[in-house]
């Protein structure tokens, strides 16, 4: 399953943050600190994958940011990959063209499509149009 | 970019990024919170959609790394709001900033509840998705029977359901009692007949968390998995969005293959039958392509029937099919798809048949070993551990020995480990067994821990044609102008008891190879200076007839330490004196430690809790112990059958 999602700027900064494990404050902190350190530090010809603790991170860059899953340590590494780029790919779709400051800006919008992505540590949805539509549904009622 | 109607958050989010520094950054939200705090305890009360805005930039500030504890109560009570938009920011809000050990989550039960079972279908969405995310056991057993309900009811549309299958995912991972298996595991068969694919998806997470506890129970989703499988890999009629560069939903393929390695056998042939053909279709029929994503994608499909495939015990061409496939992979410029087949070939070790195919491709397995990235090099250590045997120990062993050098020292400590182990199950002969331990200590002795050296002392003691050559060894690694502690410790140790055997060896007279020795003292902790000091001792009683002066050097140094403030030196150094001066008698009790007793080796016992201690464990054990399959059970060591193990026979 996957323990946590974070997404961190060159430096170090999280726009997005979301536990499916309970962590104390701190410990997200620090958390973030070193998952962090991990990323940034390794060479883009490097794989994809990353021990961390007793988990594994699978992780990739969209321009300044970087999109990190911590799973387990059994879990299957491509298939993570791509579903982290399937995520980007649905921001992409929805702020047409997706760049870092419209996730600041709209982080709560941000929480709103991964709740609609993942559920519980796992994949919920994988149409992009199912999610897309989802969110149209949900604007109409605020 | 704007946000729709929160214009305060945005304005707030803008002065953050203004600061121009982390001063001014704290100075604003310290002053936000205020304002804030102020805000929620005055007499007037907030309107909902006040509260709204004031709970977003609560979270937003605890993104940036604030604390706001004093926020929890606030967004939790918005859960209980009545209007959408509200409930909406307290869900949400307080999955974030809250989890399942917050007291307060605890009093939004009975609102979630009501949400769950109300008829407000978006409610529902909101409540099932908070619990699912950050539910713990409280919530299991008051609702999990509710969200049973949601996910069976056919009124229910796809995207309640699917929600509901995760969220109660959450509650059997929380408290596995809430699934009351005999009732569920057919209507767990009936799910997977489901048609929306997003409902599927869920569902089949739900079955892996549930087959992966019990898979007697679930014996009826077996073959329903095994047709999932069937219609993905033909693209049976799925839907253009659940196709993903091409590929039919790769993530429900990997899932459905996941399924079935919980089952330990597929009795039915036919189904075994039908299995087989999709994963040997997938085996053969996986393009490398240019598109980065649709690679990936249909390798993590491939990656899984391989796995599934090891687990069904497949015929030996299927195997080697495999291995092949896996030779390829490893020699490939993706750094990914390489560490993937790195990974899988140890788990292939776990099937013995296929050893000697693996052992062909050593030589590129050694390659990966110095890959600059350490993800690769630790999957290639993992796997040569795995994949030595006595005909290819003295090649692997020289390279890690030779690769600990450059070493990280994240990895030196494993590599010392490993090699040392290799080195005794492997030894083609004791002399090169002994050869490696002393390189070790030599290039990481601080990785080297004292059993290590431990065991090199017992082999030598109790092999007696190993001994000169052991004690001749010790003496050259004393020449060197620094070596490590622990070398001291051995070489002195070895010298002590065996010295006396190289005696007519030029540059090996007991007064040399005192001297030789000595000139580490200074060099060395207390902890060292004790086994020294026996050294002396022992060298002393072995010379004879006695060198008069070399005896008096010796008893200087024993009364130089007689007022040592260490007890055990000072101990040694009176007791060794007094004993040294009764001459002959002392040969009795300074007589060479009598054969070790047989004894499992601590260092393989420490390997294994080493790999259960330390914070980076093998990836192999791991997915060993968590995955029951039978073809994955970790079979203890294989028998050595390497020179070592007989020696033992004392």
């Amino acid at each position: 399953m996957i323990r946590f999602i974070l997404l961190q700027n060159r430096q170090g900064k999280t726009r997005l943050a979301k536990y499916y494990v309970p962590l104390e404050d701190s410990e997200k902190h620090k958390v973030e600190y070193e998952v962090h350190r991990l990323v940034v530090n390794r060479d883009s010809k490097f794989t994809n994958f990353v021990e961390f603790r007793t988990h594994k991170v699978i992780y990739r860059r969209y321009a300044g940011l970087f999109f990190s899953l911590c799973v387990d340590i059994t879990d299957n590494e491509l298939a993570y990959l791509e579903c982290i780029h399937l995520f980007v790919e649905i921001l992409d779709h929805f702020f047409s063209n997706v760049c870092e400051l419209d996730l600041v800006f709209n982080f709560h919008k941000v929480y709103l499509i991964l709740d609609e992505f993942i559920l519980a540590g796992e994949l919920q949805e994988t149409s992009k149009r199912a999610i897309i539509e989802r969110m149209g549904e949900l604007e109409k009622l605020e | 970019m704007a946000l729709s109607g929160m214009r305060g958050l945005s304005v707030f989010i803008s002065d953050i990024r203004n600061c121009p520094n982390k001063e001014q950054e704290r100075l604003r939200v310290d002053k936000e919170l205020g304002n804030i705090r102020t805000r929620f305890k005055s007499e007037k009360g907030l309107t909902h959609y006040e509260k709204k805005k004031y709970v977003w930039k609560m979270l937003y500030i605890h993104m940036l790394g604030y604390d706001v504890d004093f926020g929890h109560m606030e967004a939790v009570s918005l859960i209980s709001a009545p209007k959408y938009p509200e409930k909406q920011v307290g869900y949400i809000v307080t999955s974030s900033l809250l989890n399942e050990n917050h007291d307060f989550l605890r009093l939004a039960i009975n609102t979630v509840r009501n949400d769950i079972i109300g008829r407000n279908e978006t409610f529902q969405c909101l409540a099932l998705t908070m619990v699912g995310n950050i539910g713990g056991r409280e919530f299991s057993e008051s609702l999990a029977p509710d969200v049973q309900k949601l996910l069976i009811s056919s009124s229910c549309r796809p995207l309640v359901r699917k929600k509901a299958a995760l969220c109660l995912l959450r509650l059997y991972r929380k408290n596995p009692d809430v699934v009351n298996i005999d009732g569920w595991a057919d209507r767990m068969a009936q799910l997977l007949d489901e048609r929306d694919l997003g409902v599927l998806t869920s569902s089949t997470s739900l079955l892996v968390a549930l087959v992966s506890n019990n898979h007697e129970a679930y014996w009826s989703c077996l073959p329903k998995c095994v047709k999932i499988l069937e219609r993905l890999a033909r693209n049976q009629d799925i839907p253009q969005e659940y196709t993903y560069y091409g590929i039919p939903s790769p993530w429900l393929q990997v899932k459905a293959m996941r399924a079935l390695q919980y089952f330990p056998t597929i009795e039915d042939p036919n189904i075994r039958r039908s299995l087989f053909e999709v994963l040997q279709r997938i085996l053969m029929g996986t393009d490398v392509v240019k598109n980065v994503n649709k690679n990936n994608a249909s390798h993590a499909v491939l990656f899984e029937a391989l796995a599934l495939v090891m687990h069904l015990d497949a015929e030996k061409e299927m195997m080697s099919q495999c291995v092949a496939l896996l030779g390829k992979f490893i020699a490939v410029r993706e750094p990914n798809i390489r560490y993937l087949g790195l990974e899988n070939m140890s788990r292939m070790l776990m099937v013995t048949d296929v050893h000697d195919s693996i052992k062909r491709h050593q030589a590129q397995i050694i390659t990966s070993l110095k890959d600059p990235d350490i993800s690769i090099r630790r999957r290639a250590l993992d796997l040569l551990y795995g994949m030595c045997d006595v005909s290819n120990a003295k090649d692997i062993v020289e390279e890690l020995l030779q690769y600990l050098s450059a070493a990280d020292f994240a990895m030196r400590e494993e590599l010392s480990l490993k090699a040392a182990i290799l080195a005794e199950k492997f030894a083609p002969d004791l002399s090169w067994y002994v050869d490696v331990i002393l390189q070790l200590i030599d290039k990481a002795g601080d990785f080297v821990s004292d059993d290590i050296w431990f065991r090199v002392v017992q082999f030598v003691t109790n092999n007696e044609d190993l001994q000169p050559y052991a004690a001749a060894k010790a003496r050259e690694y004393l020449d060197k102008p620094a070596i490590h502690e622990t070398m001291v410790k051995v070489s002195a140790y070895l010298l002590g008891e065996y010295s006396h055997l190289l005696a007519r060896r030029p540059g090996c007279s007991p007064k040399e190879i005192f001297t030789v020795i000595h000139e580490k003292l200074p060099t060395v902790s207390t902890t060292t200076i004790p086994i020294l000091l026996s050294t002396y001792a022992k060298i002393l009683m072995h010379t004879q007839p006695a060198d008069p002066e070399l005896q008096k050097i010796v008893w200087a140094i024993f009364n130089k330490y007689e007022s040592c403030i260490d007890v055990e030196i000072q101990q040694r150094a009176v007791e060794y004196f007094a004993l040294s001066k009764k001459g002959a008698a002392l040969m009795d009790i300074l007589a060479e430690m009598p054969k070790f007793p047989e004894r499992q080796s601590a260092l393989l016992k420490k390997a294994e809790d080493a790999e259960v201690d330390s914070a980076e464990q093998s990836a192999i054990k791991l997915r060993a112990q968590q995955q029951m399959s039978n073809a994955l059970v970790v079979t203890d060591q294989r028998p050595a059958n390497g020179a070592p193990s007989d020696c033992w026979r004392a």
